[in-house]
C-alpha cells in the first residue's frame, strides 16, 4: 500500500466509527483523539478494524503510535507492504 | 462438542451489547438464553393483542448527539447503530412528590432542578451547588471500596427533607443496597437521571431489542433462545464451557455471565468450583429489594392536567422515606407512577397507559405462590393492586372507573421471568466493579457489575469485551 492509501484506510475507518467526524479540517500531526473529540473506547476500535481488515496485531504498548494521522503511516507502512 | 471464542449466559440488554462487541470484528459468539425472547429484565409481552412492556419505565442517560463523550453516545458509537435510527423522544417532565410537605419538578435541563431547589429549600442553595462540585469531580468508574452515599449527601445537604427527596428517585431507579447507595452508584445515577435525564426510542423495548438482536446477527453473533445453562465446566483454574439444560456440552475460551453474581455462583457443579468463584454466601450477595408494577390501560378522559405534563413521578408518604424491603407483601407508602407515551412526539394511541410501581417482600409472594391454595397467589394480588389504586388516586386524581385493562406482576413474576434471585431487578448489593472473577477467563457483565440504567446495561457488556477480551484475542 502507497503512503497515500494508508491514510486513507485509516480515516475510512474513523469515518465509519462516527459518522459525523470532521475528516476535511484535520491536520495529520495533531492528536487524532484530542481533533475528533473520541475516547479510548473509539481508539480501540481503529485497531480492532484494521486487524479485522489487514490481519495485523497491534499490541497494547504500540498503541500510543497511532495517536496522529501521520503517526499511523509511519507505524502502518512496513506492516502493510504487502497488503 | 461444539466451540466458541466467548459463550455469553444471558440475552438480555448487556449480553446483546457484549455480543455486538465481540462480534463486530468478525469472532464467532453464542448467547444463550434461558427464555424464549431477547431482554432479560427489559422485556414484553403481548394480552389482548397488545404490546405491554416489563421494566423500562424510561431510558436514563439523555444526551444531545453533539456531546461524544456523553455515556448515550459513546454506546451507540461503540454498537455502531446510528443515533438518528433511533428516533429519541424526550420527557415531558418528572416529579418528586413529598404531598403537604415538598415537590421538586425535573427534566432533561439541569437548571429546572437547581431552580426548583433554589424555590423550595432556598437556604441549600449554595451547599447543593457545592455538591454538584465534588459530584462532577467525581470519576465513579474507578473500583473503590464501598462508601456511603448518604454520608456524602449529608455532609453538604443539612436539610433532611432535600435530602430524601433526591435520594427517592435515585433509588427507585437503580439501587441495590437497602436505605443507602455505594457512592459511585449514586454518582452515576444522579448524571443519569438529574443531570442527563428521560428518553424512549420511537416504538417499544421489542422494538430496541430487535435492533440489537439483528446488528448481532448481520455480524455473524449467533443466539440460542430457550437454552439455559444449568452448569458452568472448569478445568484447574479455567472455565471450558458450560452444559446447558438439554445436556449440551458447548466449549469457550472465554465465558461473560450476565445472569447476575449469586446465580453465577450457583451454575458452579461443586463446592470448591463454587468457592473459587467467591467465599460470599448467598445472604450477603442475594439483593432483597424488588417491586410489584401494576399496568393499567385507561381510557382517554381520565386523568387530563397530569397526563399532559408529568412523565414520572416519584412518591413518598412517610415521615421519613424508606427504601428496604416492606414488613407486608407492598409498600404503598412510597412508589412509582409512570406515563410512559409521555414524551416528546408520542404517538396518539386509542388508550393512557399508566404503569405503578412498588416496593415488595419478596418472601411474602413466594410464599403464596407455592401455598396449596393456588387461588392464594391471584386474591393476594388483587387485594394489594385494589389497595395501590386508593393511595395512588389520592396523588393523581381517581382513574379507577376508566380502568379498561389491568395487570399487575410481582417479585416472583420477575424470578420466574428472568431467574433473579428473590425477583431482585437491581441486582447484588455487592457489585464486581471489574467484572474480573477468580476464574481467568469468567467474567460479570450486567446489572452486578455495576452500572446501573438500560445504558448503563449495555455499557457493562460493551465495556467487559473492550476491557478483558477484545485486546487478548
Amino acid at each position: 500500500m502507497t503512503i497515500d492509501e494508508i491514510k486513507n484506510v485509516v480515516l475510512e475507518i474513523i469515518q465509519d466509527i462516527d459518522d459525523e467526524a470532521d475528516l476535511e479540517n484535520l491536520n495529520s500531526g495533531e492528536a487524532l483523539r484530542d481533533q475528533l473529540d473520541l475516547d479510548s473506547m473509539d481508539f480501540l476500535d481503529i485497531v480492532m478494524e484494521l486487524r479485522k481488515r489487514y490481519q495485523i496485531q497491534i499490541p497494547e504498548a504500540d498503541y500510543p503510535q497511532l495517536a496522529t494521522l501521520d503517526s499511523c503511516v509511519n507505524y502502518l507502512t512496513p506492516r502493510l507492504k504487502a497488503a | 462438542m461444539r466451540r466458541y471464542p466467548l459463550l455469553i449466559i444471558g440475552g438480555g440488554l448487556s449480553g446483546l451489547a457484549a455480543g455486538i462487541r465481540f462480534a463486530r470484528f468478525g469472532q464467532k459468539v453464542l448467547i444463550l438464553e434461558k427464555h424464549v425472547k431477547a431482554g432479560g429484565l427489559n422485556s414484553y409481552y403481548h394480552r389482548r393483542g397488545r404490546l405491554f412492556e416489563t421494566g423500562l419505565h424510561a431510558i436514563t442517560n439523555y444526551a444531545p448527539p453533539a456531546d461524544k463523550h456523553a455515556p448515550l453516545n459513546r454506546l451507540l458509537r461503540q454498537l455502531k447503530i446510528p443515533r438518528r435510527t433511533l428516533k429519541l423522544r424526550q420527557q415531558f417532565s418528572s416529579e418528586i412528590l413529598f404531598p403537604e410537605r415538598s415537590s421538586l419538578c425535573f427534566s432533561n435541563d439541569f437548571s429546572t432542578l437547581q431552580s426548583q431547589v433554589a424555590e423550595n429549600f432556598p437556604d441549600s442553595v449554595q451547599p447543593f451547588a457545592a455538591m454538584i462540585a465534588a459530584l462532577d469531580a467525581y470519576d465513579p468508574f474507578t473500583p473503590r471500596p464501598k462508601i456511603s452515599a448518604r454520608e456524602f449527601v449529608s455532609s453538604f445537604l443539612h436539610d433532611t427533607l432535600l435530602v430524601e427527596m433526591l435520594f427517592c428517585p435515585l433509588m427507585f431507579y437503580g439501587s441495590s443496597d437497602e436505605d443507602d447507595m455505594d457512592i459511585s452508584q449514586f454518582v452515576i445515577i444522579f448524571r443519569a437521571i438529574y443531570q442527563e435525564g428521560f428518553f424512549r426510542p420511537q416504538g417499544t423495548i421489542k422494538d430496541l431489542l430487535g435492533l440489537l438482536v439483528t446488528q448481532y446477527k448481520n455480524f455473524g453473533g449467533e443466539l440460542e433462545f430457550s437454552t439455559g445453562v444449568k452448569e458452568i465446566l472448569t478445568e484447574n483454574d479455567a472455565i471450558i464451557g458450560v452444559r446447558t439444560a438439554s445436556g449440551e456440552e458447548i466449549g469457550c475460551d472465554y465465558l461473560i455471565s450476565t445472569a447476575g453474581y449469586p446465580e453465577t455462583k450457583r451454575l458452579f457443579a461443586t463446592p470448591d468450583t463454587a468457592a473459587k468463584f467467591s467465599t460470599a454466601t448467598e445472604d450477603k450477595t442475594s439483593g432483597r429489594l424488588s417491586f410489584t408494577e401494576s399496568i393499567y390501560l385507561l381510557d382517554k378522559p381520565a386523568l387530563k392536567p397530569i397526563t399532559e405534563t408529568r412523565t414520572i413521578i416519584f412518591y413518598n408518604l412517610s415521615e421519613q422515606f424508606t427504601y428496604h424491603r416492606p414488613e407486608k407483601a407492598v409498600g404503598l407508602n412510597s412508589g412509582v407512577i409512570c406515563f410512559p407515551e409521555n414524551f416528546e412526539g408520542g404517538q396518539n394511541s386509542d388508550y393512557i397507559q399508566l404503569r405503578v410501581t412498588h416496593l415488595a417482600n419478596y418472601d411474602a409472594w413466594r410464599h403464596a405462590y407455592d401455598a396449596d391454595d393456588k387461588s392464594l397467589y391471584a386474591a393476594m394480588k388483587k387485594e394489594w393492586s385494589e389497595r395501590s389504586k386508593e393511595v395512588v388516586c389520592k396523588i393523581i386524581g381517581n382513574y379507577q372507573k376508566n380502568i379498561v385493562y389491568e395487570d399487575t406482576f410481582t417479585p416472583v413474576t420477575i424470578e420466574r421471568y428472568t431467574s433473579r434471585t428473590q425477583g431482585a431487578v437491581y441486582g447484588s448489593p455487592e457489585k464486581i466493579k471489574d467484572g474480573r472473577t477468580n476464574y481467568e477467563n469468567l467474567y460479570i457483565a450486567g446489572t452486578d457489575q455495576g452500572y446501573l440504567g438500560i445504558v448503563g446495561s449495555m455499557l457493562s457488556g460493551v465495556t467487559m469485551v473492550n476491557h478483558h477480551i477484545l485486546n487478548k484475542i
